[in-house]
């Protein structure tokens, strides 16, 4: 499943999609307010794009772009986003994720600030998604022994 | 105009089942992939007609892309997984 593939019509038609299907992503996260989506199916759509270049391109291949300490750091760091929001809350005076209090940095109206919190914690809870998908395909697909994938090339 | 979009709803879920036929019955496994696929695309559809019948298109349009997106996916890794053979990967 992790080797790359011969067909040139498949390579092709995947490197084309990936970045429409990232800006999608992108789109499902930031509109998740008033459309379907949110943080999570953004992350998923995100580790989908990635999964497709992982089974057309190959798993060296894809290494190159995104390192596996990478997508270790990342699925860390979408959580440090998130805990990170609401220890902050809780800096000014707050509750545990009380994105009101945070009008006092970002200098702007309560309401506004508290759409720009649950933004923020959306966008944290996207990485970490994203991360964990792609690592669980990893791992699956090459039963957690990709020094044998990597001879092979 | 709703009862004309209801009318080619059910029709469709109707035609489902005859493409469940060739799933379950198909001979070989490619008939099954293929099946499998045109059972996705109805599907979309079908959301499609949802949207329309509960008047939130807009919001429907988002999840039958994101629906045509995976299925193409799921049929690609299908479809690779059986070119190399499922046991060496």
């Amino acid at each position: 499943m992790i080797r790359k593939t011969d067909d040139i019509i498949i390579r092709t038609v995947a490197r084309i999609l990936v970045p429409f299907i990232q800006i999608y992503a992108l789109y499902v996260i930031m509109h998740g307010h008033y459309s379907p989506g949110g943080g999570f199916q953004g992350g998923v759509i995100l580790g989908a794009s990635i999964v497709l270049l992982l089974i057309t391109h190959g798993l060296v291949e894809t290494k190159k772009k995104i390192p596996e300490k990478a997508i270790a750091l990342f699925s860390s760091m979408g959580v440090f986003i998130y805990a990170g929001i609401g220890v902050l809350c809780l800096l000014l005076f707050g509750n545990f994720l009380d994105y009101g209090k945070l009008s006092v940095i970002l200098n702007i109206p309560p309401a506004a600030a508290r759409a720009m919190g649950i933004l923020g914690v959306e966008i944290g809870v996207s990485i970490t998604v994203m991360a964990v998908m792609i690592s669980i395909f990893t791992s699956i697909s090459t039963a957690e022994d990709h020094s044998k994938y990597d001879k092979e090339h | 105009m709703n009862t004309f979009f209801l009318v080619i709803g059910i029709g469709l879920c109707v035609l489902v089942f005859f493409v469940l036929y060739r799933v379950v019955f198909g001979p070989g496994v490619f008939n099954r992939i293929a099946a499998i696929s045109a059972i996705g695309t109805k599907t979309l559809i079908i959301i499609l007609i949802m949207g329309i019948i509960y008047n939130r298109i807009d919001m429907f349009v988002d999840i039958s892309m994101v629906y045509a997106l995976l299925n193409f996916i799921g049929t690609l890794a299908a479809a690779k997984y059986l070119e190399i053979g499922g046991e060496k990967l």
